[in-house]
């Protein structure tokens, strides 16, 4: 195994370049499906292996802003990127960042931000966790109901509907969205992610993900890519403040995005093949993993966090390939009956 | 130190006889002042150096060295190459999973 290790200069260890593949490719394929970052998978792995903290962050920062580049690409070509509504969101979410940093400041002099944002932490990802998953149990339960009846059921009124009704100048359509709102919904939106995602330590992307979904009301598709865009800038920004600090281990983070690319290509391709209620349904259950793996964080379990979080990590990568896969081997199938039916 | 005492007693000319007294004072003193400084907090380590001891030349030498020299020009070509190395292998990798027959045109959004 010796062949495989590479000495990093910058961090000053010896490290497996196999493991950084795996690292890289397990967050690439969560990244590209649920347009994430995935720093909750890949600062502890990258911790449990021997990277002091803060070159974690910082190597996890640099090869997310290139792994999200390869994912938003794809997402682009797939019609999911709402570069309007991405832009529109940049400048609620960068004023939102520095005041939940402010935030964090101000807990910091009261000696709270250590245990109010962890806690928070726990609550926001069992919220958003639970709410999803509320969600997709009472879709599969109206589907299953209007299955008997001619006619769908009409749509129901949602939180984003009634907040894309709200009538304040200037009024935009989002075209790959699919959404007409005012210009101040997504700001706002950007604003509150921005806030919430700075306090709590984290890029942002899981919360900014379902909030695109049931506060503006995009596609799950859309969401993904659209939220992937965002990723992208917040990852570069990341790469540069903490290359500035000295602390990215940039051989690290090269091989790391070796491996991302693929896993963030297909992770992307598999949404083709998946409806968007699987997307969420999968989503809430990497939410409710990563809550578990922040408690036992709490009750000073760390190994035991990293443990799950990176076990957690290749099983979600499984099933998404698993999809991707089946996904492939359907569309085939497919073409291969049209052929053989204009061939007749 | 007392070579030093007896050399400014026997100082000739005005400027060595106005800097002898300061320059003696300052040697008595130093030795008190580093015994004031005593045990203090352990010194933090001021600058983290990349360690190009043992490295062969080539491109981890490079980086380890710009490491070294400036961390503004080493967070810029941070940026710069994930930004390159995120086109070219999106690039690529796009090619080879066209390869596959996989229809990678505009996708309809199923809820």
């Amino acid at each position: 195994m010796d062949y495989f290790t590479v000495y990093l200069p910058i961090a000053g260890i010896h490290f497996n370049v196999l493991l950084l593949l795996l690292i890289g490719f397990t967050v690439g394929v969560c990244g590209g499906f649920f347009g994430i970052g995935g720093a909750w998978i890949v600062t502890p792995a990258l911790n449990i292996f021997g990277f002091p903290m803060p070159y974690a962050i910082g190597t996890d920062l640099a090869h997310m802003g290139g792994k999200s580049i390869v994912s938003t690409m794809r997402h682009g070509k797939f019609g999911n990127v709402d570069l309007r509504l991405g832009f529109s969101m940049i400048f609620g979410t960068t004023v939102g960042m520095e005041l939940g940093a402010q935030l964090v400041m101000m807990l910091e002099r009261a000696g709270l931000a250590e245990s109010v944002i962890r806690k928070a932490y726990i609550v926001f990802l069992a919220l958003i966790g639970s709410y999803v998953l509320y969600d997709y149990i009472s879709h599969t339960r109206r589907t299953k109901t209007t299955q008997g009846y001619a006619t769908a059921a009409p749509r129901q009124e949602t939180l984003a509907s009634r907040l894309q009704r709200i009538n304040i100048p200037p009024m935009i359509h989002f075209k790959s969205s699919g959404i007409t709102c005012s210009l101040w919904l997504p700001v706002l939106v950007g604003l509150f992610t921005g806030i919430v995602a700075a306090v709590l330590g984290v890029g942002g992307g899981f919360i900014r993900m379902p909030a695109l979904i049931y506060l503006i009301g995009c596609p799950t598709a859309v969401a993904v890519g659209t939220d992937l865009f965002e990723v992208m800038i917040t990852g570069a920004y990341g790469a540069f403040t903490y290359g500035v600090k000295g602390r990215v281990e940039l051989i690290a983070a090269m091989w790391m995005l070796l491996g991302a690319a693929v896993g963030a290509q297909m992770g992307t391709v598999a949404v083709k093949y998946v409806r968007g209620y699987a997307i969420r349904l999968l989503f809430a259950t990497t939410i409710f993993i990563a809550c578990a793996s922040v408690i036992m964080k709490q009750l000073e379990l760390q190994l035991a966090s990293s443990i799950t979080i990176m076990t957690a990590g290749i099983a979600i990568s499984a099933v998404i390939i698993g999809w991707l896969v089946k996904g492939i081997i359907a569309e085939r199938a497919a073409a291969r009956r049209d052929e053989a039916g204009g061939a007749k | 130190m007392m070579w030093f005492c007896h050399l400014a007693s026997r100082a000739r000319g005005w400027p060595a006889r106005l800097l002898a007294p300061g320059v003696t004072v300052l040697l008595l003193a130093l030795p008190a002042a580093e015994a004031l400084a005593g045990p203090g907090k352990p010194a933090k380590k001021l600058v983290n150096v990349a360690d190009t001891r043992g490295l062969a030349p080539g491109f981890t030498h490079w980086v380890a060295d710009l490491y070294n020299t400036s961390y503004w020009l080493f967070g810029l070509v941070t940026v710069v190459i994930m930004a390159t190395m995120g086109l070219v292998l999106g690039y690529v990798f796009d090619r080879l999973i066209g390869l596959l027959g996989i229809n990678l045109g505009r996708m309809e959004h199923h809820e």
